[in-house]
């Protein structure tokens, strides 16, 4: 067949392919001492710290769930949920009202929370098919604030002012063994999310974010798959919610608003959009931050001078920070946190060390217009 | 008798007959093409056959069975493949990983029994890469699997898209403009190239296509398309020298230049 060639090609085809490469030992001990040190940092370093920080430790993994669980809408579907909140506090309502009020086991509410969060959100994706972009996003932020207004106003669901309170599961009640226990979710979730991008039901999101007409063409079928995708992130995002309710003990109804989703975002797309080492690091960066600030000496009176109508509190430094790194992010690092990870990621796997690599360019919104 | 016909379709957009009774056909084995000036509805017609957009009037037979009312992904099931003007890939990912997703529905397993790596999943995938393998060595982009589309230039990603539509295994191929963005040269060999896959995969072939020489060479038949109505159809040269199609493409009352035009445009024929 007459071929031409590709001679205005492209200057990306790695040289590298003939040849693969292959660490040194020293490059292998290297790479097995950096995992160890990582290995160090998650699994025993946190043993030595304060129930307290334990605690806000395991809510960190908690929320790497979560935005993973956004990033299966925002990073692979491409529709933006204004309403995440509302996914994780059912969730967490769920869980929280079986053990304490129905006096079921944890693991029944876990396993209900992620049901009803998947259920929940199938019902919100089938409702909003037709609709992408910022429609879409409008349906979800009503949604989110229904719910608020709504369902966490029931006081047998959410037990009032006073909060549901959600205790942790018989051997996990120590905040040691909690902690780890989330860890364990945090990995299955992750296993989910690497292998659900490894079939053909993950390559087909892939495909109808970039352009449902051309997924449609390959015959799939776009409504199926977006529900697909609504169900998998509701699961994640009520399984994250179950587990922060027995994490913190109690649930109370007023934290899960406009607020915290506008949080649950800033964390998603800071930490880089479909890419799990990013999401990871950016979800539980973002839940530790309050806490993080508090640890800087000086912070705290710094923010008490900064004049102005309110006085500044801690609480208040995630909110100027998050849309500060936001507004890095977009200007400068659109892949995120991820991205910038990237070249050691690749590293760590047994590859070369390159600093440039940066992944798969960003996606350019495509001009096909059919 | 026709593999795809549409008899008599119409659409409306707003104030615009976008189409107006248009009935074509496609022969087995046959490339047709579809010509006529920008705005004549060419596109609007294959986005109907696609199933895009559903006819206000008349019906879309697909090898004697009724499809107007068919989902997209249902008519790509049953063999219809189609490129876009402005190519129609997953611009994030590579060649190769183009060519696996376009294959979703020859991946024969499900997506939950994927996730756990079952043994039929995995042969699966192991099927689909080989065939994607194969397509590229047809097409000639063996070199460029590993490559990010977004950095093609526009020609090469033209037959990736061709690549990537004979991925989704079709039986009858729709492409919308498969030349623009090449050079004369490029566009030869694609001429060449489309001639080649019609018998190599059994396809039948419609076609939309300004680039003339293109047309006259490989296409069995033609259709001429102006203001959503068929002006004429016939064989290449019938209706390359129909004075309707001539006034449609160079206006009303030929002016010297239009003629000089003409006339360079044959020249081109010929030495094709």
């Amino acid at each position: 067949m007459s071929v031409v060639a590709p001679d205005r090609a492209v200057a990306p085809v790695a040289p590298a392919a003939s040849q693969p490469f292959r660490p040194s030992l020293a490059g292998w001990l290297a790479r097995g001492l950096a995992w160890a040190a990582l290995a160090c940092l998650v699994l025993i370093l946190p043993l030595g710290r304060p129930g307290t920080d334990l605690r806000l430790y395991a809510i960190a993994a908690c929320y790497a769930i979560v935005a993973l669980s956004l990033n299966v809408l925002l990073g692979y579907v491409g529709q933006i949920s204004l309403g995440h909140a509302a996914f994780v506090g059912i969730g967490a309502f769920t869980s929280a009202y079986l053990v304490t009020v129905q006096g079921q086991s944890f693991w029944v509410g876990v396993l209900a929370a992620t049901a009803i969060g998947a259920g929940q959100a199938l019902v919100l994706g089938g409702v909003s098919l037709r609709i992408r972009g910022l429609y879409f996003a409008l349906i979800t932020l009503s949604y989110g604030l229904v719910a608020e207004q709504n369902i966490f106003q029931i006081q047998e669901f959410t037990g009032g002012g006073a909060g549901q309170s959600a205790p942790k599961p018989a051997w996990f009640e120590s905040e040691w063994r909690y902690y780890y226990l989330c860890l364990a979710f945090l990995a299955l979730v992750l296993f989910v999310d690497w292998r659900m991008m490894r079939t053909k039901g993950g390559r087909a999101l892939l495909a109808l974010r970039e352009n449902p007409r051309v997924a449609s063409t390959f015959g799939i079928n776009v409504r199926l798959a977006t529900l697909f995708a609504f169900g998998v992130s509701g699961a994640f995002a009520g399984m994250a919610g179950a587990l922060i309710a027995h994490g913190d003990e109690s649930v109370s109804a007023d934290v899960w608003n406009f607020r915290l989703s506008l949080f649950f975002v800033t964390m998603t797309v800071v930490g880089g959009l479909r890419s799990r080492v990013g999401l990871v690091i950016g979800g539980s960066f973002f839940a530790l931050l309050p806490y993080l600030i508090e640890k800087i000496p000086g912070f705290e009176d710094l923010l008490a001078r900064v004049p102005g109508p309110v006085d500044l509190t801690p609480e208040y430094a995630t909110l100027i920070i998050g849309p500060l790194l936001l507004l890095i992010n977009l200007i400068r690092f659109p892949g995120g946190i991820g991205q910038q990870t990237r070249p050691l990621q690749r590293w760590m796997t047994g590859h070369r060390f390159d600093p440039h690599d940066r992944g798969l360019k960003e996606v350019q919104i495509t001009d096909v217009r059919a | 008798m026709s593999v795809l016909e549409t008899r008599d379709v119409s659409i409306r957009f707003g104030g615009v007959q976008a189409n107006r009774d248009v009935s074509i056909a496609i022969g087995q084995g046959e490339i047709v093409g579809v010509i006529g000036p920008n705005g004549a509805g060419k596109t609007t017609l294959f986005n109907m056959i696609t199933g895009f957009y559903k006819p206000d009037t008349g019906r879309i037979i697909y090898r004697g069975r009724d499809i107007t009312r068919l989902p997209v992904h249902a008519r790509a099931a049953l063999g219809l493949g189609r490129t876009f003007q402005n190519v129609g890939l997953v611009k994030g990912t590579t060649v190769r990983e183009n060519l696996v997703t376009a294959q979703y529905l020859q991946a024969d397993y499900r997506t939950i029994s994927g996730m756990f790596g079952s043994r039929g999943s995995v042969a699966s995938e192991r099927r689909l890469r080989q065939k994607a393998d194969a397509l590229a060595e047809v097409l000639g982009l063996t070199e460029l699997l590993d490559t990010q589309v977004a950095g093609l230039p526009y020609g090469t990603l033209k037959r990736v898209e061709i690549a990537t539509v004979l991925a989704t295994d079709p039986d009858v191929l729709l492409l919308d403009e498969p030349s623009s963005g090449m050079g004369p040269e490029e566009a030869h060999q694609l001429g060449d190239s489309l001639l080649e896959l019609r018998n190599m995969f059994k396809l039948s072939i419609a076609m939309i296509e300004h680039h003339v020489p293109l047309v006259v060479r490989v296409c069995d038949y033609l259709y001429c398309l102006d203001f959503g109505q068929l002006l004429t159809h016939g064989r290449p040269n019938e209706v390359r020298n129909h004075p309707q199609v001539v006034a449609a493409y160079l206006g009303e009352d030929p002016d010297p230049l239009a003629v000089a035009l003409e006339a360079q445009l044959n020249a081109l024929v010929e030495t094709e």
